[in-house]
């Protein structure tokens, strides 16, 4: 199927004063299941409100499989939104609302029946036709929404937070439906999220966005793993961000200055020595017992806090610089030797250590106020 | 066990600690709201009680009790509602007026009500302010102005119903304006969203979804400006060409000043209860339609909404 797929060229909104999306280019292609992920008030939504047709671009261009439809109105747009809320329509019933995009396209009334029968059974609802939107549960309304919107074979699939309103279980279970029925219908999923977590588990690229721009377009793995600035790798989860100076190169590895300790980092670029910001994942890091700070990549701290969160254990670590790092150890059943107070060696592995740019760490500060 | 005890002993309490404790009790029922709304209830209801009474009064009397009958309804042969053409033809008029203002005010008044709700930009705002000020002017002072109107400017309106049926539209169409924009800001633009999202044109969206969801308002505010139309005195008073054209309160008010008969009470008793039915009946109308929405609190929101600008 080589439907679906969606180019966002040099997309802009500004509403009055504020430009909501700048400048965004966005290439999905058919099928892909993408999610824009950032902050409230980073753009994302705007950006599929435009992609639905809702919002009108001040400029740039928005091509569905090489057509132009920036300036096409919503209900002649072949691309279909599960909204929010699911704003499903209160005074009809489950059946009624799954035939609604039919019956606006005149479909003759066997087929319509057909259709809405086999979209319900999709989403596991058969059964439950005659119900009225208000007598269904959060996570049935949203299947609900789902079909209704999927029922009509639109190229692209549009998901403005679906999960938000649902309770934590519920979404987990979501996701994975989710991501199973997009690759058994085959078609682009466009999904707009603020959980790093939903992105994560169920995009095959996924794109950060913040102040209406774009930070960085990639996979998972990519994202997380290899963040291209600061506000990407602190947005993604909890990133210990620490201040370092970049005094030089070995081999492929960087050498950053960390308080008086030296380290490797084998992650990350820059373009010139000087102040930079290091980075390194909570799961990551590895405590050793306090002894002589002679091996390379450790630091001497100390453990100011454990916080107990189910699967680990999170250590709050309080470096000799008067830095802040969080250490995750999985809790494997045998009892944590590292109690509040005690002294540790912090080792951060130089295949961990990434060293990001200072100047976008400065861009992303103004970017959170905004 | 003997701090419990002690807890459930009765503390003696004086006559005006008990009285004091029985209304201002924080824990207990609000005796005393229910005190003061009982109150005004009795001091509102019971003289319209009285007087729906002495409309089936056997005597000619309105204040001396001479036991039931019907005959100020239909039975007396000159002085009763169905027989005396001056009360009879007011009542029609009452209901003629009431229907055609309900025809006519409503459908405007949705309409304008979807513009200001969707109009956004300059002048939105005082349009929007400037729709309730039928509502706060002084209804003397409309009725004045739009006999002015009628006899100087629009002079091939006539005073009699066309004007009277002119001048309740008028200031009519602010209620229903006020209410169904109130429904239409609480239903937000989500629905023709999603219908737009689905294939419907902006018209099939309107006729599809948004009407039945603005249904419940629509209805409500249909009986308001029939109650308020048939209650009308001043405005019909205005606008009236004699006679003809008077309305039960004008007839009411003529009557009470003359040499009024229970046949009076009897025309005002039947004013009572078509207002009380069609209210009724829009109420009934708004739970119908608005059972399937989710929270029970959303609709007496969205009623209170409807009062906000």
């Amino acid at each position: 199927m080589a439907r679906g797929e969606i180019q966002l060229l040099d997309l802009t909104k500004v509403f009055e004063d504020v430009t909501a999306v700048d400048h965004v280019d966005i290439d999905i292609p058919a099928g892909e299941f993408f999610s824009l992920l950032g902050p409230s008030g980073c753009g994302k939504t705007t950006t599929l409100r435009m992609v639905a047709g809702f919002e009108q671009p001040t400029s740039g261009r928005i091509l569905l499989d090489g057509a132009d439809v920036a300036y096409t109105p919503p209900h002649k747009r072949n691309v279909n939104t599960v909204f929010q809320n699911y704003a499903l329509f209160p005074h009809l019933n489950v059946f009624d609302n799954v035939a609604f995009g039919l019956r606006r396209a005149k479909r003759p009334k066997d087929e319509v029946r057909e259709r809405v029968g086999r979209a319900l059974e999709l989403v596991q609802l058969t059964g439950l036709e005659k119900r009225k939107s208000a007598q269904l549960s959060g996570g049935q309304q949203q299947r609900v929404a789902l079909a209704r919107a999927l029922v009509l074979n639109p190229a692209v699939l549009l998901l403005d937070e679906p999960l938000g309103a649902l309770d934590a279980k519920l979404r987990k279970e979501l996701q994975l439906e989710l991501k199973a029925l997009q690759q058994e219908v085959g078609i682009t999923f466009v999904y707009v999220t603020h959980d790093q977590e939903e992105a994560l588990t169920m995009s095959d690229r996924i794109a950060v966005m913040a102040n209406g721009q774009v930070e960085q377009i990639g996979t998972p793995k990519d994202v997380y793993e290899e963040s291209a600035t600061v506000f990407v790798a602190d947005f993604l989860g909890v990133s210990n961000l620490m201040d370092g100076e970049v005094t030089g190169r070995d081999g492929t590895a960087l050498r950053v200055r960390v308080g008086e300790v030296e380290l490797r980092a084998e992650r990350g670029e820059v373009a010139t020595t000087g102040p930079a910001k290091v980075v390194i994942r909570p799961e990551r890091i590895e405590l050793e017992a306090y002894g002589e700070n002679g091996a390379a990549n450790r630091l001497p701290g100390m453990v100011e806090r454990v916080v107990y969160v189910g699967a680990a254990q999170q250590l709050v670590i309080r470096l000799a610089t008067g830095e802040q790092l969080q250490a995750l150890v999985q809790n494997d059943g045998a009892p944590l030797e590292w109690e509040q107070g005690t002294p540790v060696r912090v080792h951060l592995p130089p295949s961990a250590l990434r060293v990001l740019e200072l100047r976008q760490a400065l861009a992303d500060t103004t970017a959170d106020e905004g | 066990m003997t701090t419990v005890a002690e807890r459930q002993a009765a503390p003696s309490l004086s006559t005006w600690e008990r009285v004091r404790g029985w209304v201002t009790n924080p824990w207990g029922r609000p005796r005393f709201l229910v005190l003061v709304t009982w109150g005004y209830m009795i001091w509102a209801i019971v003289p319209v009680l009285i007087a729906i009474q002495f409309s089936f009064n056997a005597s000619r009397s309105r204040t001396t009790w001479a036991g039931f009958s019907t005959r100020w309804y239909w039975g007396d042969p000159v002085d009763s509602v169905w027989n005396d053409p001056g009360l009879r033809h007011s009542l029609e008029q009452s209901l003629k007026l009431a229907g055609a203002d309900v025809l006519i005010a409503t459908p405007i008044g949705v309409l304008l009500a979807l513009g200001l709700a969707r109009w956004r930009g300059r002048g939105s705002r005082p349009a929007n302010f400037l729709m309730l000020f039928p509502l706060v002017t002084p209804e003397i002072v409309m009725g004045v102005s739009l006999l002015l109107v009628f006899s100087h400017v629009f002079t091939f309106v006539h005073t009699g119903t066309l004007a009277q049926i002119l001048g309740h539209v008028t200031f009519s169409i602010s209620y229903v304006v006020v209410i169904v924009r109130g429904r239409l800001f609480s239903i937000g633009r989500q629905y023709e969203e999603a219908a737009a999202d689905l294939g419907a044109s902006p018209t099939s969206a309107l006729t599809r979804v948004l009407l039945p969801l603005l249904a419940p308002a629509i209805v409500a505010s249909a009986a308001i400006v029939f109650a308020i139309s048939i209650d009308d005195f001043v405005i019909s008073q205005w606008l009236s060409s004699g006679e003809d054209t008077d309305t039960v309160p004008i007839q009411i008010y003529s009557a009470t000043r003359g040499a009024p008969l229970p046949s009076t009470n009897a025309i005002a008793t039947i004013m009572l209860l078509v207002t009380f039915v069609s209210i009724l009946l829009a109420f009934l109308v708004w739970r119908v339609f608005t059972r399937g929405e989710r929270r029970a609190a959303q609709s007496t929101a969205e009623s209170m909404g409807a009062f906000t600008v």
